[in-house]
């Protein structure tokens, strides 16, 4: 599955696993940089739903301003 | 006797039989008038007395007669008889007989042959008391809840919207204003069919059985409402009427009564799908507050957003902290400690050569002055010669040359080529 192919939570629960790797050590640089790297990847994910949730709620909010339409 | 029994003879028979004999009429010995007007009046003649129940539409007293005329009609139905009747009996029986009241009479059929009008002819006239027409109701209750038409089970429940709202009431009545301007306010878009009815008085019954059938038939109406404002107990007696009760129950769209004040209820408001207590009431039954309706909307809408934008905003927090662990947010740490280590590392391994490299430096210096101690220059410093062939073997003995070689002699500042002469 691509990154772009998660789920919120899918993304979030794999980043909190990289990051306590990350933390935890005893790996090499190689690795440590590969993990990093998919962890800003999760990170930006995570962000871009968020994000997207936002402007949906943001949407709403202005189409419910609208006046209603007559019955 | 013959009575008034539906099944009477057919009236060719009938009126052969009540005149005894009588040639048949035929095209061309036709019967006149009189004679046809002489064998109905013999024939209702032989009716008989009956006792009717029934509601004086007219009273009609002729001046100067003593003959007084009622129009007697069924309190349900379109129906009336006309009732011809002494103003001794009339004064004796029900002296303060008005339009609308409930008459028990015994009485007579009767052939007017002069004008052929059927009226009954009554001896004896009693005004049926309010007392005694409340006992009836009484008992028409328990017998109709006894058939079940008052079943809780039976009612059915209006629609949240109608599409379309019947309302039988009154010409121009308090009654039907209350329902159209308050059921308008509640829900502005609400569409009524208004008939228009007698609500009080002898044709009350008959005009609002024809505008629920009316109602009913029409399938844009979801819901009838009948509805009449307040009165005196005798005015509100249409509404207790068994016909108009079995018309409603028998229904397929829900009904509405809204008749009277809080405290009247006749008996429409038991077998309605819905009682309410007064035609404004019935106006909150029918249709919902679109104020209100749209305030609750608003309310739900907001709840919602509040809650999914709080959603957003707390994965949004988790989110910052997970990013702002050093982990993910200082990534050149990863590096930079690597690069401390790699450093401590080059410097460790810098102190350590340099180490070795003096050692090596006092070790060579000991080695050289040992090798230079065991070197043949100082030897050939006092003189010593080291003699070699032109191989460069060192030559240690006569016999290791012969006469004629080449020899090459290393001294202490140089070398220095000879030849043997001899061995």
């Amino acid at each position: 599955m691509t990154v772009e192919e998660l789920s919120y939570e899918q993304a979030r629960a794999e980043l909190a696993g990289v990051v306590e790797r990350l933390e935890a050590g005893g790996i090499t640089l190689e690795e440590s940089l590969a993990l990093w790297e998919r962890g800003e990847q999760l990170a930006g994910v995570c962000q871009h739903w968020l994000d997207g949730a936002r402007k949906r709620l943001d949407a709403a909010g202005t189409a419910a301003k609208q006046p209603p339409p007559q019955p | 006797m013959p009575s008034l029994d539906p099944a009477t003879p057919p009236i060719s028979g009938a009126l052969s039989y009540a005149c005894g004999v009588t040639e048949p009429s035929t095209p061309e010995q036709p019967w006149p008038v009189r004679v046809v007007s002489q064998k109905v009046g013999a024939w209702i003649a032989r009716l008989g007395w009956v006792w009717v129940d029934g509601q004086v539409a007219q009273i009609t007293r002729r001046p100067g007669t003593t003959t007084v005329f009622l129009t007697l009609r069924d309190p349900s139905a379109d129906i009336s008889l006309t009732v011809t009747t002494n103003r001794d009996v009339l004064d004796l029986g029900a002296p303060n007989l008005t339009d609308g009241a409930r008459v028990l009479l015994h009485a007579k059929p009767d052939f007017y042959p002069a004008r052929g009008t059927l009226s009954l002819r009554a001896d004896e006239i009693r005004q049926v008391g309010l007392g005694e027409l409340l006992a009836r109701l009484e008992q028409l209750k328990k017998l109709l809840a006894a058939e079940g038409l008052f079943d809780p089970a039976r009612k059915r429940r209006p629609p949240f919207l109608p599409a379309r709202i019947g309302l039988i009431t009154g010409r121009a009545s308090a009654a039907e204003r209350d329902v159209l301007t308050n059921s308008r306010r509640r829900w502005p878009a609400v569409e009524f069919r208004v008939v228009n009815v007698a609500v009080q008085g002898p044709t009350a019954v008959p005009q609002m059985i024809d505008a629920l059938k009316v109602l009913d038939a029409d399938a844009s109406i979801d819901v009838i409402v009948i509805a009449r404002g307040g009165g005196s107990t005798e005015d509100l007696l249409p509404f207790s009427d068994e016909a108009l009760c079995r018309a409603v129950f028998a229904c397929r769209t829900p009904v509405v009564s809204a008749v009277g004040h809080e405290t009247d209820t006749p008996l429409l408001d038991y077998v309605a799908d819905v009682r309410a207590s007064t035609p404004t009431d019935a106006a909150k039954r029918l249709v919902p507050d679109l104020g209100e309706e749209v305030r609750l909307i608003r309310e739900a809408r907001h709840r919602l957003t509040r809650a999914v934008r709080q959603l957003v905003d707390r994965e949004q927090h988790r989110l910052d902290a997970v990013r702002s662990r050093p982990a993910l947010a200082r990534p050149y740490l990863m590096v930079d400690q690597r690069q401390a280590d790699v450093a401590a590392l080059v410097e460790r391994s810098r102190r350590t050569l340099g180490h070795r490299l003096s050692a090596a430096d006092s070790d060579l210096a000991h080695t050289l002055a040992r090798l230079r101690a065991l070197s043949p220059a100082a030897t050939l410093q006092r003189g010593y010669a080291i003699v070699q062939t032109a191989s460069g073997a060192i030559v240690r003995a006569p016999a290791d040359v012969a006469a004629g070689d080449a020899l090459r002699l290393r001294l202490a500042d140089g070398d220095l080529a000879a030849t043997v002469a001899a061995s």
